[in-house]
């Protein structure tokens, strides 16, 4: 059958977006394919489809738990059953019932960690997967922005599965870190589809502001101004907080906080009112925006400034998925970087702490030592990121002193090597703010692209008039939801048209 | 803060400076100590176990404080207080909410508006024909739960909204002392999403703990009002299936009582369990305060029960100190099984 008629039938869109087929035609064609396509552009269409025409399993590895959970309900949403997630979630009982029927399943994500399992990779052994789908590729590159241990062994997992055929997606990845991907896991011979990550619709601004009250005053002009509806950004849960108060006190706009402390059910209603235009605006941080599929972003607003240009490119990359005219603004107060900087610090355990452990380890007598306790990470003051990454060096912990010291300089060096990395990634964050050129172009040079057409508008460098983005009719009052209780209720279970 | 205020009044008043001030906040957090759970029995209280799990330490003490400011309550030393006049006056003009009773509904309050909001939101859907939405419950259990009931239902999915609408119309009818908006904008359905707890306090112009009070308040009297009108609510009445109304004795007596039941005494009991005689004691006395057959008679002789039930009733007191010193023959615990069985009455 013909790949759009595919597409039409099963999941009711006429056409493929950019990338998408070529994608998926690589796949079918039996080719090892390395996809980096924009956020926004359907990426699980790209193994959803093949898997259609493809006899066996389709394995999806993928990094992050909640968005493993979005993606089986979307598919379930859309009527496909034959899916399921292998991760912590699941209970010791739900686990089993999974494993035992593990070949009915077509799809099937797992997490990284959950592969590592001997009982779980013997399973899989037994069932063909015809493809192997690495999600967020970017993730096994020690250069990406958000590399994950856990995924450089994927090359090597990937052999004990009989080396499948491969597609491995990501959004934004620079050129090294894309070799990286390869690398790792031990690809030759790939079809290469690179959308560029050049969003034309999406303009850029950057404003230099004083002082992190001049920045709150900012937001509410450009929040009453600019089209909604909008995204601001935070690098805070208190500021995030306060921005959403001093919006909704001052009456410019309905606008609510979302970040990772608050419940889970507010957040996905929170999520949802959005999406149903109950809010204008989201005072967020970067917990907010995965698995929001909205169309009709026309402002993403940082307030502060992200620890790379990766991560930017994500968060604006929300706006304008319409294709209408969006803006990026970035607010920079002198000193802004220091946040980011902390941020990135307080991710990696300190030195003096790993020496504090070691010390700690090498007293211990040799029964006591075959386990690393957890009450020591109370009392060095690991945070749980912390933790995760001094547990993973030292399990299984080494049986003798030489060796333990030898880690121990091992893992001084990993955190340096972190650290750097990850402060060359804020301080080239920081060289875009400063640019004296288009904005575009140098963003595209980061990811090793070359500017072809320049949009217009493009961005404050070149030129922009934030008026174009401004709200055309002032006509839509905020006016009070005056509606009673018993019509509220009567307009959720009554269908209206077919009342009598 | 008013209704918040008038509970935290009216706990300061049962408890009549005869326990500290945090009694009342491990009361309101729900906390499942022997010392909570009978102070909640000893003191009439039990109504508001419970009822504010998620409120802090800081936020209990910033209350306490502003009561004492207002010259409302006043300390009478070693985190005691009592009510002044004014106290008692806002007691007489604002009444606590009415249907509140953490006690026996707090347990599955949660799990009953979490199914009843599922529940509208899905029924709306299917009103309006749409099923390509996200779930606002992302619990698996309720989801089956909604599947297991709309499949029970012998009406056509489209009319299954009017009828959740009639019956929710008729719990409503009469509904005096409760604000059904309280409750029903915080309900999802076709379109349209519900407000958080923080929004609807914010639409109501309530601190954020008088809301809460009010919602528990709503959601009680619906629980009642399904409770009681099973017959004439046969799809209201599917949230509670499979509850189980459960007494909660804490973990660790529960293992006491089996152990009891096959025939230990309390001494062997602490043997076995390497736990202090004192912390069975504890449990024995939960067991006089919850398990109405229970009998403490082997523990205390009922002339004993009798003298000291008397010398409670004489000096007006609950503290074991002062009963003690009355009835001298009388040890700790035979006085708190006592209090336990028969305090409240």
């Amino acid at each position: 059958m013909e790949l759009e008629r595919l597409l039409e039938i099963k999941f009711g869109y006429t056409s493929f977006k950019p990338g998408q087929k070529q994608v998926i035609s690589s796949v079918l064609s039996g080719n090892h394919t390395l996809a980096m396509l924009p956020t926004g552009t359907g990426k699980s269409l790209c193994y959803q489809l093949p898997g259609l025409v493809l006899e066996g399993h389709i394995l999806i590895i993928s990094p992050l738990l909640s968005l493993m959970q979005d993606q089986v309900e979307q598919f379930k949403r859309f009527g496909e059953k034959r899916v399921v997630a292998l991760n912590s979630f699941l209970s010791a009982a739900e686990k089993k019932a999974v494993m035992d029927r593990l070949s009915n399943y077509k799809y099937i994500f797992i997490s990284p960690e959950m592969l590592k399992v001997p009982f779980i990779m013997k399973r899989l052994q037994e069932l063909t997967i015809s493809l192997f789908v690495v999600d967020e590729a970017h993730c096994i590159s020690q250069w990406g922005y958000d590399f994950r241990p856990d995924y450089s062994k994927l090359g090597e997992l990937r052999g004990k599965l009989g080396n499948p055929l491969t597609l491995a997606l990501t959004a934004t990845a620079t050129k090294k870190v894309r070799d990286d991907i390869l690398n790792s896991l031990g690809l030759t011979n790939v079809t290469k589809v690179e959308s560029s990550i050049d969003r034309p619709n999406i303009s850029f601004q950057v404003e230099g502001i004083p002082d992190y009250h001049d920045k709150e005053k900012r937001v509410l002009e450009l929040a009453a101004q600019l089209e909604k509806p909008g995204i601001i950004y935070f690098s805070s849960k208190k500021a995030a907080d306060q921005m959403a108060e001093l919006l909704i006190e001052k009456g410019v706009c309905r606008t609510s906080a979302y970040h990772g402390g608050m419940d889970q059910n507010s957040r996905i209603l929170i999520q949802q009112q959005f999406i149903h235009n109950q809010l204008d605006v989201i005072c967020a941080t970067s917990a907010f925006g995965m698995g929001v599929n909205k169309e009709n972003i026309r402002f993403v607003i940082h307030f502060h400034m992200p620890m790379q240009m990766e991560s930017y490119l994500q968060e604006i990359g929300r706006a304008g998925r319409d294709g209408l005219p969006s803006v990026a603004i970035l607010l920079f107060s002198p000193g802004d970087e220091t946040l980011p900087i902390q941020l990135a610090e307080s991710e990696l355990p300190a030195e003096q702490q790993i020496d504090w452990l070691f010390n700690k380890l090498l007293l211990n007598s040799d029964a006591e030592a075959s386990k690393l306790k957890p009450e020591l990470r109370e009392l060095g003051g690991f945070s749980e990121q912390q933790w995760r990454l001094v547990e993973r060096f030292l399990e299984p912990m080494p049986q003798n002193k030489i060796e333990l010291e030898k880690l121990h300089e091992t893992i001084k060096a990993y955190i340096r090597e972190r650290l750097t990395i990850k402060k060359n990634n804020i301080y080239r964050m920081k060289k875009w703010v400063e640019s004296k050129y288009c904005r575009r172009q140098a963003v595209l040079e980061y990811f090793d692209e070359i500017l072809v057409d320049k949009p217009e508008p493009c961005c404050d460098l070149c030129g922009l008039d934030l008026q174009d983005y401004h709200v055309r009719s002032r006509a839509v009052q905020l006016a009070e939801n005056e509606e009673t209780w018993q019509q509220y209720l009567a307009n959720l279970l009554i269908h209206s048209e077919l009342r009598e | 803060m008013q209704q918040i205020e008038t509970i935290i009044l009216y706990c300061l008043k049962q408890l009549n400076g005869e326990r500290t001030v945090f009694s009342i906040f491990h009361l309101l957090n729900g906390k499942k100590s022997s010392q909570t759970i009978q102070d909640a029995h000893l003191f009439d209280l039990k109504r508001f176990f419970g009822t504010f799990e998620q409120m802090t330490r800081e936020t209990f003490e910033t209350m306490i404080q502003w009561l004492e400011d207002q010259q409302k309550i006043y300390s009478i030393g070693q985190q005691r207080y009592r009510i002044t006049k004014e106290g008692e006056r806002q007691l007489e003009v604002q009444k606590v909410p009415e249907y509140i009773n953490g006690w026996d509904f707090q347990p599955y309050t949660t799990l009953f508006w979490e199914r009843l909001s599922l529940l509208i939101q899905v029924a709306s859907n299917l009103v309006y024909q749409e099923s390509t939405y996200i779930p606002i419950q992302k619990n698996k259990q309720i989801h089956d739960w909604v599947k297991a009931v709309l499949s029970g239902l012998n009406i056509p999915k489209r009319e299954i909204g009017g009828a959740v609408l009639a019956e929710l119309q008729a719990c409503f009818d009469d509904c005096h002392g409760v604000n059904p908006s309280i409750l029903v904008f915080r309900l999802s359905g076709y379109r349209q999403i519900g407000l958080t707890a923080e929004q609807a306090a914010r639409k109501f112009n309530l601190n954020y703990y008088d809301y809460h009070a009010e919602f528990i308040n709503a959601l009680h009297f619906l629980i009642q009002k399904i409770d009681r009108n099973k017959r004439s609510l046969p799809i209201l009445q599917e949230l509670f299936r499979n509850i189980q109304p459960s007494r909660p004795l804490t973990s660790s007596a529960q293992r006491t009582w089996e152990l009891w039941n096959q025939g230990s005494l309390i001494g062997q009991i602490a043997a076995s369990r390497q736990l202090k005689l004192s912390t069975i004691e504890d449990h024995f006395v939960e067991f006089a305060l919850h398990l109405p057959d229970f009998s403490i008679d082997s523990y205390v002789s009922p002339s004993l029960q009798k003298e000291i039930l008397d010398a409670s009733k004489e000096i007006e007191t609950k503290q074991l100190k002062l009963i003690k010193n009355k009835v001298q023959t009388a040890s700790y615990f035979q006085i708190r099984l006592v209090i336990a069985k028969y305090g409240v009455q």
